[in-house]
Parts: C-alpha cells; sequence; structure tokens
C-alpha cells in the first residue's frame, strides 16, 4: 500500500450520483426481473414498477459520467477506438467493460419501458406494437438483469482494482457491496412509486419485502466486513465527515433503522401513522443511505 | 573544503565522482554543513565557520611529526628541492609565537605590515652580467639579488622549515577539537588519509572556493593548503594539487582578461600611482626587479607587447608604447571601496554588464542608497534585475527611506545576449580555454557585451578624435580593430558584432609587421615587434585561422587536443615536480614529465654533434619547464629568468624557483598563515591574544556598524552560500519559472538543537537579524546543521543561501542586508562567509 | 528490444538538471499550483516551499515528470548520518496499471517497450490515475487529459536518448537497452557491495513485471517511498469480479426465496381453498 497513489479526483456529485442512481436503475429493474421470473401473477405490479423506473433512472446517468470527463466531447472513445472509430473494449478494465454494460442496460431497460407502455395500450401505433410483441420479453429482462447486476456491481470492482490504499484494502468486497445496495435502494425506488400510487396492499409485497430485507442484511455485513479487512487503511472511514455519512447514514439511516423499523416498527405504530406515510419516510432513509454509502466510500478514498 | 563542489560545480563534480567510483578515490568533505557534497564523500568533518586556518595547520603540525613523513625518503627529497623549506630568513623576523598573533614589521599604527624582516638571507649580489643597459632587460639583469642562502639539512632554526614546524606546534588535534568543534577522531581520520595517500605512488588533491576565498584571512586559508600540499609533495603532480573552483563559467577567463582594477591581462599588475611607476621604465623596475630570477624576468617583453597590442602604430619606442598616457589607479578601486565612494558622491556614473550589486553586494542596503548617488547608471542584463530597480521598488523606497522622486540617478536598461547567441571562449577553472559558437541572433534590441563595449568605444573614439589632451590621447589611439569580416557577419541579422576571432587573436598575439599570430611567448619581444594582449593566451591561435579551443578531441586523461590550456597548454602547472631530481617519474603510476637523457634536444654543440637529453610527456601534456634544461643544471648566478634557474627550480614563476611554504614577499598579513577570529565572531581567538587579521580591510563609519566579539546580542555564526538551482543573486535563475519552483523561497537551515531553543518549527517563517538590518525566511529544520561545543561552550551556527531578491518570480528578503563592509586585505574580498547575528521565531512584522 | 534507464542513486547529487531537462524538452509549463500571480508586477510568484528537505516538487504530476527525493538520516548526534538522493519518474511497468486500466487505448506501449499517451485519445476519465501503484500518471486541467514521462518518445524512436539522461552531469541516470543495463547494473551492485554498502539493492528486475527504468537503492525502497511488494491493481479483478458475482448469485437466492416461496403457499392455500 503506498499512501502516494494518486488521487483521481473524480467528483462526488457527478460520479457518487452516477453510482447511486445506477445503482437505483440497476437494482429496480433485476427486481422487476427477479420478481417476473420467480414470483408470478402477484408481483406484477412490482416488476411493472421496477421497468418503469429503469429506464428514466438509467437516462440520467451518461450526462453525469460526460461531465466529470476531462474532455467530455470525446466521451464516445469509450466505446469506438479514437483513431479507427471500431468498437473498443478492454477486457482488463472495468471501465472499459463496464461502459458497454450500461449501454447494453440501458437499452434492455427501453425495452422493457417500452414494453410497459405496449402492453398498458400507451403506444397505440399498431404496426410497432406488432412487432414489438413478438420479441421474447422474459429473454431481455434476463439479458438486461444480468447487464444490471454488472452496472450495478462494476462501480465497486473499479474502485477494488486501483492502488488507492482503501480502495485496495476493501477488496474484494465492494462489488458485492454496491450490488446489495443496488439491491436495497432500487427497492425503496420502488416501495417509494407504489406508495405514490397508493398501492400498498398489493399483494406481492410480503415477499417483496422479504427480498429487501435480505438484500439489507447482505449489505449491512458487507459494510462492516469491509472496514475490518481493510484494517489500518479504513481509517478515512473512521473518522470526519466520511465517518459520519458512512457509519450513521449509510449503515444506521440507510440500513440498520429501515430493518429493525421493518420488524419493530409496523406493530408499533400501526394505526398512528398512515402505512403510506412510513413506506415512504423508510424509502426516503434508504435512499439517501445509499447514496451516503457511495458518496463516503469515494471520498474516503481520496483523503489525502 | 572551502567549497560544496556538488552543489555549486555539478558538472565538475561528475570527476572526483568517477574517481571514486572507478578507481577507490576517497572523498572527504570538511564543512560546517552537511551538504549534497558531503553526501556524496566518504568523511564529513565538520567544522565551524572561519576556523579552516587552524584544521589545515593541525594536519600540517601532524604530518611532519607522523612517522610516515620522517622516514620516507620520497618527502625529504622533495621538500628539500622543491620548496623552500632550506632557506634562511632573516634574523630580524618575528613569528606569532614570539608576538602573541602577530609577525614582526607592523607599523606603529596597526594598519600595516612591512615584510623586510621575512626577507631571506642571501648571498652577496652577483656582478651584472651587462654593462650597459640597452634593454629592459638588460636593466633588470643590472639588478640581480644574491642567490638566498639555504641548510638542506633543515637543521638551522632560521631555515623555514625550522620556523614552520615552531609556527605550528600549537595546532593540534585537541585545538581542532577545542575551535573548530570538529572531533578529534575525525580530524585525525582526515589527516592521516590525506597523509597515507600521499607518495611517490599516491597523490591527494585539495579543491576550494569561495568558502576558502570569502573571509578575512581568505588568502591565507589557501596558502595554508598550499604549504600542507608542497610539504606533501602533491604539488605538479597528476592527481595533486590545490584546485581553486572559480565561479560560473568563464570568470576565471574574466580575470585573465583582467576586469580586476588592479591588473592587466595576463596578471601584470596595473600601473599605479602610488607605487614607482612614473614611467616605463620605473614600472618594470618596480613590478619586474624582484621577480627577475623567475619566468617573470620576461616581464618587459608581456608588458611593451600588451601596449603594443593595446596602440598599434602609435606605440613607439619613443613614446614608451603609450605607457604615460594609459591608466593609473589611484587607491583601491575594488568593489566594497568604490561603493564607499559612491555613497559619498564622488561617483557620476556607472556600468553595470551582468552585476546586481543590489543583491550581491555586502551591506547590500548601504550600496542600494550609494546608487542614488549617481548622476546615472546603465545596467545591461536579461532581465529588470533588483539594481535597475532599485529606485521604484526596493525596499528602501517601500519604507520611505529613499523616494523615487528624489532619486537623481538616470536608469538606462539595455538588454543583454545570452551565451548562446554571441561566438566567443569560456575559460574554466582549470585554465582551459574552450569556444563555443553562435546559435542564434539575440532577440530586438538585445546585444552582447562585446558590441555594447565595441561601438560605445567606436563612438568615444569619434568624440574626441579633435582633442589635443593628452588625457584623450589613449581613447583616440586605442587600436580597437575589430571589425568584423563580411563572411563572419553573413549569416547573422546583426552585422556589427565585433569578431570574436580578432579578439582572441589579439589576446594571442601576432608580430606587428605581417601580423602572424605567435605560436608561443617565448616569442614575445620588448622592442614592439609583437604585440600580445595576455602572454598567457599565447598559442590558443598558433597561426591564422586555426583556434585551438575548438579543437574536441578527448582522451581518458590529459586530453591535450581538447581546448587549450594556459599557458602553453600546460593542464598541470608546476609538472617538472612530477619527476624527482634526478629527473626520473617518482613512481610509474605517477608518470607525467620526465627526463630522457638520451632523446635528441633538438640543438647542436659547437662541433655540429646533437645535443642530447629533453624533458617529455608522452602523455602530450604541455612541459611547464625549459624543455631542454638538464635535472642536474646549475643555473647562472647573474642570469634573468631561465638562466637563473636551476634543473632543480620546478616552482618557475617564483624568484627562487621554489615552492613557498614561506612567503617573504606578495602578501600583506604575514609569511605563514596564522588562525585569527573571523572578523565577527561569538568567541575569543583561543591562540593568539590577537583576536582577527590585525590588517584586515575595515571601515568604521556610517553605515556599516559591527557587532563586537562575543557580542552577546549576536551570539550565533551565520554563513552564507549557494544552491544548484540558482545562480548567484538569481538575476538568471530566479526569472525562470522552471528553476523558481525548485526553490522558490528564501529559507534558514537551522539545526533542531536550535529550533528547540528558540522555539522554531520547521516550515515557519523566522527573522535573521544583525546590527545591518533583518530578512524573513522559512525554517527548514535539519539535522545537516549542528552546533559546535568552542571550548566548552556551544555555539550555533546557520545558514543563508543568499540568491534572493524583490525582483523576478522567485522574491524573497536579500540576504546582503545582514552582511558589513570587511575584506580580506591582500585581494579585498569580502568576508560573507562567516559573521554574527540573532534568529528569532516569527516574521518581520512588515518591516521592509 | 525493449529500452529504459538505469537510475544508479549512489552518484546522484540531487542536482535536479533531470527535472529542467525534462521540462525544457518536452516544453512543459510549470506547475500551475505553485505560484500565485503578482497583480502589480504581472507575473507569477513561486509559493510551493514544503520544508521537505530540498524537495519542493513534492510529487510526480502532469506538468512534473520527474522529481528528485532528498531523504535526510542522521542519528541525533550525528554519528551516522547520510542523506540520500533518487530521482523519481514513470517506471515503465512491463506490467503497466496504467495502461491496463485505460478505456480508451489511450495508453499503449511502443515497440520501444515505453508506455506512452495518445493525448488526441485520451479523454480524461482518470481511472489510471489511481491505478498507477507508483502515483505517476496525473490530469492536467489546462488540457483535460492525462500526463506522464514519454520516455521521451520523440528522440527514442530518433536515435537519441532521454533528455534526463542526456542532462545528468554525474552519469546517475543512464538510457538504453534495458538488457544491457541490467548487466551495468548488476556490475555496480557487486561493486558497491564490495565496498561496503551491505543494504544496496536494485529495483525493479521483478516489480509489476520489470521496471524499464529501474533503481540502484542504498537503503531499502520504501525509504525512498517506493513500494516493496508492489501489486498492479488489475490483478486484484478476478477476485474482485468473483466476489461481485457470488452477490448477485446471492441476491437471485434470496429473490427465489422470497418471491417463490410466497407466491407457492398462496397458491396452496387457495388450491386448499
Amino acid at each position: 500500500m503506498n499512501p502516494e497513489v494518486h488521487i483521481p479526483g473524480w467528483e462526488w456529485y457527478y460520479v457518487a450520483m452516477y453510482f447511486f442512481i445506477a445503482g437505483i436503475s440497476a437494482g429496480a429493474y433485476f427486481i422487476g426481473t427477479l420478481a417476473e421470473l420467480f414470483g408470478g401473477e402477484r408481483h406484477r405490479e412490482i416488476s411493472r414498477t421496477g421497468f418503469y423506473i429503469a429506464f428514466p433512472l438509467i437516462l440520467l446517468t451518461p450526462p453525469l459520467l460526460i461531465a466529470d470527463l476531462g474532455r467530455p466531447e470525446r466521451f464516445w472513445h469509450l466505446l469506438f477506438y479514437a483513431k479507427s472509430g471500431i468498437p473498443y473494449m478492454n477486457f482488463q478494465s472495468p471501465l472499459s467493460v463496464g461502459s458497454w454494460a450500461l449501454l447494453l442496460f440501458g437499452a434492455m431497460a427501453f425495452l422493457s419501458f417500452l414494453d410497459n407502455l405496449v402492453s398498458e395500450g400507451k403506444l397505440q401505433s399498431a404496426p410497432f406494437a406488432k412487432a414489438y410483441s413478438r420479441i421474447p420479453r422474459k429473454w431481455y429482462a434476463v439479458v438486461g438483469s444480468i447487464a444490471g447486476f454488472f452496472v450495478a456491481g462494476y462501480t465497486g470492482v473499479i474502485l477494488n482494482v486501483t492502488a488507492r490504499p482503501l480502495w485496495a484494502a476493501t477488496n474484494p468486497l465492494v462489488g458485492a457491496l454496491f450490488i446489495a445496495s443496488a439491491a436495497s435502494t432500487g427497492a425503496a425506488a420502488i416501495n417509494l412509486v407504489m406508495s405514490w400510487r397508493k398501492k400498498l396492499t398489493d399483494p406481492g409485497l410480503p415477499g417483496f419485502d422479504r427480498f429487501d430485507r435480505l438484500s439489507k442484511v447482505l449489505e449491512l455485513v458487507l459494510a462492516v466486513a469491509l472496514v475490518l479487512i481493510a484494517g489500518r487503511w479504513a481509517a478515512p472511514l473512521l473518522r470526519g465527515l466520511n465517518a459520519v455519512m458512512f457509519w450513521g447514514g449509510a449503515v444506521v439511516l440507510g440500513t440498520l433503522f429501515p430493518l429493525a423499523a421493518g420488524w419493530y416498527g409496523t406493530r408499533a405504530v400501526e394505526g398512528r401513522i398512515p402505512p403510506e406515510r412510513l413506506a415512504t419516510v423508510m424509502a426516503v432513509l434508504v435512499l439517501v443511505g445509499g447514496a451516503l454509502l457511495r458518496i463516503s466510500l469515494l471520498q474516503a478514498g481520496q483523503v489525502q | 573544503m572551502g567549497s560544496n563542489m556538488a552543489e555549486c560545480h555539478p558538472v565538475a563534480f561528475r570527476w572526483p565522482l568517477k574517481a571514486k567510483s572507478e578507481h577507490g578515490a576517497v572523498l572527504m568533505h570538511v564543512d560546517p554543513r552537511f551538504t549534497r557534497t558531503s553526501a556524496l564523500c566518504d568523511i564529513h568533518a565538520p567544522i565551524r565557520a572561519g576556523t579552516d586556518i587552524v584544521f589545515l595547520g593541525a594536519i600540517i603540525n601532524h604530518v611532519i611529526h607522523s612517522e610516515r613523513w620522517k622516514t620516507d625518503p620520497f618527502f625529504r627529497e622533495y621538500v628539500v628541492n622543491y620548496t623552500n623549506a632550506a632557506t634562511l630568513i632573516s634574523p630580524d623576523f618575528k613569528d606569532t609565537e614570539d608576538l602573541d598573533g602577530l609577525y614582526s614589521g607592523l607599523s606603529p599604527d596597526g594598519k600595516a605590515y612591512s615584510n623586510a624582516t621575512w626577507a631571506y638571507q642571501r648571498e652577496k649580489p652577483p656582478a651584472p652580467a651587462t654593462k650597459e643597459a640597452k634593454t629592459f632587460t638588460d636593466l633588470l639583469l643590472q639588478r640581480i639579488p644574491g642567490r638566498p642562502k639555504t641548510d638542506p639539512t633543515l637543521r638551522d632554526p632560521r631555515t623555514v622549515f625550522r620556523i614552520l614546524e615552531r609556527h605550528y606546534s600549537r595546532y593540534t588535534p585537541e585545538t581542532v577539537e577545542q575551535i573548530c568543534g570538529c572531533p578529534k577522531e575525525k580530524f585525525l581520520k582526515v589527516a592521516e588519509s590525506l597523509l597515507n595517500n600521499s607518495g611517490r605512488d599516491r597523490t591527494s588533491n585539495i579543491t576550494y572556493a569561495v568558502g576558502w576565498t570569502q573571509h578575512t584571512v581568505g588568502v591565507q586559508i589557501i596558502r595554508t593548503a598550499a604549504v600542507l600540499q608542497a610539504l606533501l609533495g602533491n604539488i605538479g603532480r597528476p592527481g595533486g594539487g590545490v584546485l581553486a573552483l572559480r565561479g560560473h563559467a568563464t570568470i576565471q577567463g574574466s580575470t585573465d582578461i583582467a576586469t580586476l582594477y588592479h591588473s592587466l591581462p595576463g596578471y601584470l599588475n596595473m600601473p599605479d600611482a602610488r607605487k614607482a611607476h612614473e614611467s616605463l621604465k620605473d614600472f618594470i623596475l618596480t613590478e619586474a626587479a624582484p621577480l627577475s630570477t623567475s619566468f617573470w624576468g620576461n616581464y618587459p617583453k608581456y608588458a611593451v607587447s600588451y601596449f603594443k597590442a593595446q596602440f598599434g602604430d602609435a606605440a613607439t619606442r619613443e613614446n614608451d608604447y603609450g605607457y604615460d598616457y594609459h591608466p593609473k589607479i589611484t587607491g583601491d578601486h575594488s568593489h566594497m571601496p568604490m561603493f564607499i565612494d559612491m555613497a559619498a558622491g564622488k561617483i557620476k556614473g556607472f556600468l553595470l554588464m551582468g552585476q546586481n550589486p543590489a543583491v550581491g553586494g555586502q551591506n547590500a542596503r548601504f550600496q542600494r542608497k550609494a546608487l542614488a548617488k549617481l548622476d546615472w547608471m546603465v545596467v545591461r542584463d536579461f532581465f529588470e534585475t533588483e539594481t535597475a530597480a532599485f529606485w521604484r521598488n526596493s525596499p528602501e523606497i517601500r519604507s520611505g527611506e529613499l523616494k523615487a522622486s528624489e532619486i537623481k540617478t538616470e536608469v538606462f536598461f539595455l538588454p543583454a545576449a545570452v551565451v548562446a547567441e554571441m561566438e566567443g571562449t569560456f575559460t574554466n577553472t582549470q585554465r582551459l580555454i574552450q569556444a563555443h559558437d553562435k546559435a542564434v541572433d539575440p532577440p530586438g534590441d538585445a546585444r552582447s557585451d562585446s558590441w555594447f563595449s565595441f561601438l560605445l568605444g567606436k563612438r568615444l573614439k569619434e568624440l574626441y578624435k579633435d582633442s589635443t589632451n593628452d588625457r584623450d590621447w589613449a581613447i583616440r589611439n586605442l587600436l580597437w580593430n575589430y571589425e568584423p569580416e563580411a563572411a563572419e557577419a553573413a549569416e547573422w541579422r546583426i552585422k556589427d558584432e565585433p569578431s570574436a576571432y580578432k579578439l582572441l587573436k589579439e589576446i594571442n598575439g601576432y608580430t606587428w609587421e605581417d601580423r602572424k599570430p605567435l605560436s608561443s611567448f617565448a616569442n614575445l619581444k620588448e622592442d614592439g615587434s609583437t604585440a600580445c594582449g595576455a602572454w598567457i593566451y599565447t598559442g590558443v591561435i598558433p597561426e591564422e585561422g586555426k583556434n585551438r579551443g575548438k579543437s574536441r578531441k578527448g582522451d581518458d586523461w590529459i586530453s591535450p587536443n581538447w581546448g587549450f590550456a594556459w599557458p602553453a597548454n600546460r593542464h598541470i602547472m608546476y609538472n617538472r615536480a612530477s619527476a624527482d631530481s634526478s629527473g626520473k617519474p617518482w613512481s610509474e603510476k605517477k608518470k607525467l614529465v620526465y627526463w630522457d637523457a638520451a632523446a635528441d634536444s633538438g640543438t647542436k654543440d659547437p662541433a655540429g654533434k646533437p645535443v642530447l637529453g629533453k624533458w617529455v610527456a608522452p602523455s602530450g601534456e604541455g612541459i611547464d619547464f625549459q624543455p631542454t634544461k638538464a635535472p642536474g643544471f646549475r643555473g647562472k648566478d647573474n642570469g634573468l629568468g631561465f638562466d637563473w634557474l636551476s634543473g632543480n627550480d620546478a616552482f618557475i614563476m617564483r624568484s627562487d624557483g621554489k615552492a613557498w611554504l614561506f612567503a617573504p614577499a606578495g602578501l600583506v598579513d604575514g609569511p605563514l598563515p596564522a588562525h585569527y577570529e573571523p572578523y565577527e565572531s561569538p568567541v575569543k581567538n583561543l591562540l593568539y591574544r590577537q583576536q582577527s587579521n590585525p590588517v584586515a580591510k575595515v571601515w568604521k563609519m556610517e553605515g556599516n556598524p559591527y557587532h563586537k566579539v562575543a557580542d552577546p546580542s549576536y551570539p550565533i555564526v551565520l554563513s552564507t552560500y549557494r544552491l544548484t538551482e540558482h545562480h548567484l543573486t538569481g538575476a538568471m535563475s530566479r526569472w525562470l519559472p522552471w528553476l523558481a519552483e525548485l526553490m522558490p523561497e528564501l529559507f534558514c537551515e537551522i539545526s533542531p538543537e536550535l529550533a528547540a531553543e528558540r522555539k522554531i518549527r520547521n516550515g515557519e517563517h523566522v527573522t535573521i537579524r544583525t546590527a545591518r538590518g533583518e530578512v524573513e525566511a522559512r525554517a527548514l529544520v535539519t539535522r545537516r546543521m549542528q552546533p559546535f561545543l568552542i571550548d566548552g561552550k556551544t555555539v550555533h551556527e546557520i545558514g543563508l543561501p543568499w540568491h534572493w531578491g524583490w525582483q523576478g518570480t522567485a522574491q524573497g528578503d536579500v540576504v546582503n542586508n545582514l552582511t558589513p563592509l570587511v575584506g580580506d586585505p591582500n585581494v579585498s574580498i569580502h568576508e560573507g562567509k562567516v559573521f554574527t547575528c540573532d534568529i528569532l521565531p516569527g516574521k518581520k512584522g512588515g518591516r521592509a | 528490444m525493449p529500452k529504459g534507464m538505469f537510475v544508479d542513486t549512489s552518484i546522484c547529487t540531487g542536482c535536479k538538471a533531470c527535472q529542467v531537462a525534462c521540462k525544457e524538452w518536452n516544453a512543459l509549463p510549470h506547475e500551475p499550483g505553485h505560484f500565485r500571480f503578482d497583480p502589480v508586477e504581472k507575473r507569477p510568484v513561486a509559493v510551493n516551499f514544503t520544508g521537505d528537505s530540498y524537495d519542493n516538487t513534492g510529487a510526480l504530476g502532469a506538468t512534473d515528470w520527474r522529481r528528485v527525493r532528498f531523504i535526510e538520516q542522521f542519528s541525533e548526534d550525528r554519528s551516522r548520518g547520510r542523506w540520500l538522493f533518487s530521482s523519481d519518474s514513470c517506471k515503465h511497468c512491463n506490467d503497466a496499471g496504467c495502461l491496463n486500466a485505460c478505456p480508451t487505448g489511450a495508453i499503449v506501449r511502443t515497440g520501444l517497450g515505453n508506455v506512452f499517451i495518445r493525448q488526441d485519445v485520451c479523454i480524461g476519465c482518470k481511472y489510471c490515475i489511481p491505478s498507477c501503484p507508483y502515483g505517476v500518471i496525473s490530469l492536467s486541467e489546462a488540457t483535460g487529459t492525462v500526463h506522464k514521462c514519454t520516455l521521451c518518445n520523440d528522440r527514442i524512436h530518433n536515435g537519441l536518448g532521454t533528455a534526463c539522461a542526456k542532462a545528468c552531469p554525474t552519469g546517475s541516470i543512464s538510457f538504453g537497452e534495458v538488457a544491457d543495463l541490467r548487466s551495468a547494473a548488476d556490475k555496480r551492485l557487486a561493486q558497491l557491495k564490495g565496498l561496503g554498502y551491505g543494504e544496496a539493492n536494485i529495483y525493479g528486475y521483478k516489480e509489476a513485471g520489470g521496471l524499464n527504468v529501474f533503481y540502484l537503492f542504498l537503503d531499502r525502497p520504501q525509504a525512498y517511498g517506493q513500494a516493496e511488494s508492489v501489486v498492479v491493481p488489475q490483478k486484484r479483478l478476478p477476485v474482485s469480479s468473483s466476489v461481485a458475482i457470488a452477490g448477485a448469485l446471492a441476491l437471485g437466492g434470496a429473490a427465489l426465496v422470497s418471491f417463490r416461496e410466497r407466491g407457492s403457499r398462496e397458491e396452496n392455500e387457495e388450491v386448499k381453498k
């Protein structure tokens, strides 16, 4: 470990926000897919919501990534080699593979989004609708989800596969952590939309909540584990603003509290707080926690 | 010693490093600080600044009492034959041992020595070789002194050796520890290394720079080293000698061609109204008679050829070659007295070419204020130096002490050309002349110094061409024929740059009638038939069109075909001493110049048979001796120069042909080096009652206050020095961002012990004060600085690099605001390397 | 045949000619962060005094491609003391973290073995920056792309050596075929060991696949700020990816358990009804 390794200077309001939004999008998408694959009719609302929100969210991400570049106008070099225009990928670079995964995920998310529109009759134009319904939609949902898992996790792998002491010392957990967090934030986003649309008595919810709890447990275990394996190199996460964001924000507010509230809280406040309000508050906390998780890890790795 | 070679001569330092890494040489650095040089040396011996004579004197004492020196016959043979160890000194001479730190001959007012009692005992003068004096040479021949009396057994107490032995007897390892603050063991390690690495098969070199020269005892420090090296038999031998690291490129060339006020080119003395220099004959007799039994016996030839080169056809035998019209100096016009005169309003105009006294001058505030007394000043440089800008933004302007509206000095700033923009030569520290080409024209109006001087001279000649005043004769009749040939100027935009070739040819010398270059100074004449600007350079242009300064064929040793080393391409001076008294090399390993008895000398005897025997140097090295004089040759008692010198008189520039352990003449502060404390010192002189150099140049006046000895307000020793990244006053380096960012701010090196005592933290601001001024610097706390235990008391030493000024891209306070005007009495060099000060944490608080 | 440089720190005097020669040849500007602007005299003023011995450069950067380190090692009584110098730069690793990380193919290795950045391809994503285990490659705000030592790419492809090697007054930096430099280095190491420099070592034979710019140190690499067992970060890729995949699979399993069980129980209940 060499503390002299340079800091990349990734801005949290571009890069960490990208991690966050892409995570929600990917999480919502693969929850939607998993719900559809393993669940059934009763989980239709969940997967519909997931497929509705994934695409608009992922559409927000390219501007964030491009804005952080030193030469934003050259962003297309990520996909096509500048000198020849031929498609380019560097297998050793998670950033390179991730760019293609993002493209693939976005395409699939788009298709799923369209599919939602078509199946709800909102896309009237007939020749398109006909062509569309013939494509096996489960296949691209699966492909999209695999790409989605990649999009959710590769950003953590990017950090681990550098020489910055904190990021290197937390290897190999950050990718898995981000996937777990993507699941939990994706679930929160779905919850938020559903409570907004007053669909909280949806029969699919119990299974959904169970999945959500399991993903939060995984997230919690990974967050603590990564600090432990990093040993002395975890120091930036244990002091200052980064510590507040990581422990207070990500761990407590974003994971522990909603988990605890999920086990005890619903019964205690039943009747006193409308379930929609509760669900909204919890979802917002989870989302904030997810954002703070990524911000704190990004910033802590860039401490002098 | 007295230098930081790796820091200040990084390119030259390649060679000591090579000697160390490839040939097992031992490098030793004796210095108050642990510097970049120390980092690459095998031994670092710390000493308090200004105590070099104690250290070197103690080595002398150690050497001459050592078993090795006393028993190895090499040392006895070298010392008796090649030094004046055996010469008898006047019985009236009294040493520092007799007078508690003084020599005999000090004037009643204590301001000057007469060297009458330091003289050699001599035989009666011989009968002159000529009765009639037709030439200057004849005049000298009529004045040959008697040979010095000697005792080769070295037993007589009046021999130089016995005097020296007695003189240095109190310089012991204990004294070194007590006065220098250097642990005995370290000192002995250095002394033993030097001793064991000298002799037939091994030689040692001592290298110094301004760490020795910039003291009130500067010349004497160097003398101590010369004495030591002579005792060790290291002079005139490969790998030996005393090497002066001259300053930046071609400072050697500057002094050779005499930018110094008191020299003419080739180290002749300047005509001086205070001396018996009324006529050319007086000049030659006064200057040359005391030296006529050395190679300086040719003085008349060098002097007349010089005047001929200046005035050409106008210089005739009848008008003493223009001598009467040549300027004479009337006092000490060196830098410090000149500025004192300037401050008194005595100087009207000032031409500054590549000099920045506002930063580089001692007691810089004093010098900056003196500039305000001029009527006009011309500054030629690349950037607006602090001197050029003194009238508008110096600290004195900012504090209100001087007001721009009240300064009547008219300042002209003329842009100068850099070295790559002109053709010329460098003469570097080892006397090597190397030519350099012009790569590009300077931009815009920038011009070289030679262009400026040449054109200024032409305009002055034009202005005065109708004058009938005697005092204008010299300007009117200056030869000044440096017009460039069409071919020389063809490829350049600037067409009126003077011809570098013609300049060098004039310096080299040529026969007047046919203007053919001279190939040797042996061909110079005193009858006006030769012209020569600087006799030491003769041979650099041996024939028309051939400039040996351009040759670039090196080998792995002497490299005689790389450049041209003056004099006469001799790289190691006095190399006769590289062979023993019979002419054989001291050893195969150290063979350089030796006598080949069977070689054809090139002359024939009266019977027509070739005379055999000459000195040879297979390496191509120039032989610094008469080529055909046999080792056993006994010189003529009434001969001149080479005729007087014998086959064992290796030191041909000394009037007795010997290396001077004892200097009977030539120095104003003593024939033997003795330790005096620096003019400002925190301690008393523990060796003698005489505290500091009794005849040091001192100016007790308003604006130049000195600290008392052991002044409690200024208890800390301060030394100033240089860094690799910057150059002198920073006039060239502090304006370049690439260099500015390497060393951006003035800093002060402090030991952790002193930092703890004064509560100074690394990186913070500190203020350093003397009675002359104060400066602000960043603290660099480092163990490379150390406190010294002097006679049981802790004496702290700090250091400041002096490159900074308020202009440029790297800015800082002027360190020379702290120094006083005080200097060496022989050469007027300022004592910049050691004085006292005080240091406090924190900034100056807004004071300028 | 790969070309590179051998840096023999035992004859380095810390003069920084290498730093200046590099700037001069590559026409690099001064480091903007080291200067403030004087509005009165209208020129930049250097303010980067660090207090770290004679090193005011501080780190390699987009405009500082070479940087001399100064390491003072003195015992309190000064009985043992030395000052070590080392001219640091890009090592042109055979297994280069920066090259492996670059997503656009901007960082390439030329036929002479040096690692080179194509300024017209780089997008300034900055991923190479933390991927270099030696803290070399850096972003320039002015160009929006990354920069580092090119091993004087233009010079070496035209029969010349590197500018720093040419300027080095003591021959501490030498340029040539890596194989030749290695034998010279081995000889020099043996010589130094023979002279009693027991801690002397060569750094760069094994590190990062072999460094084309390698060093002779007089103390452990750590004393010179170089990682003793350097890990090229891409070595972590297999494990990092595998664990992420495992995480994904775990979630898939969690989904299986959550969505299906509930569903089937409901179905069973319905069926029971």
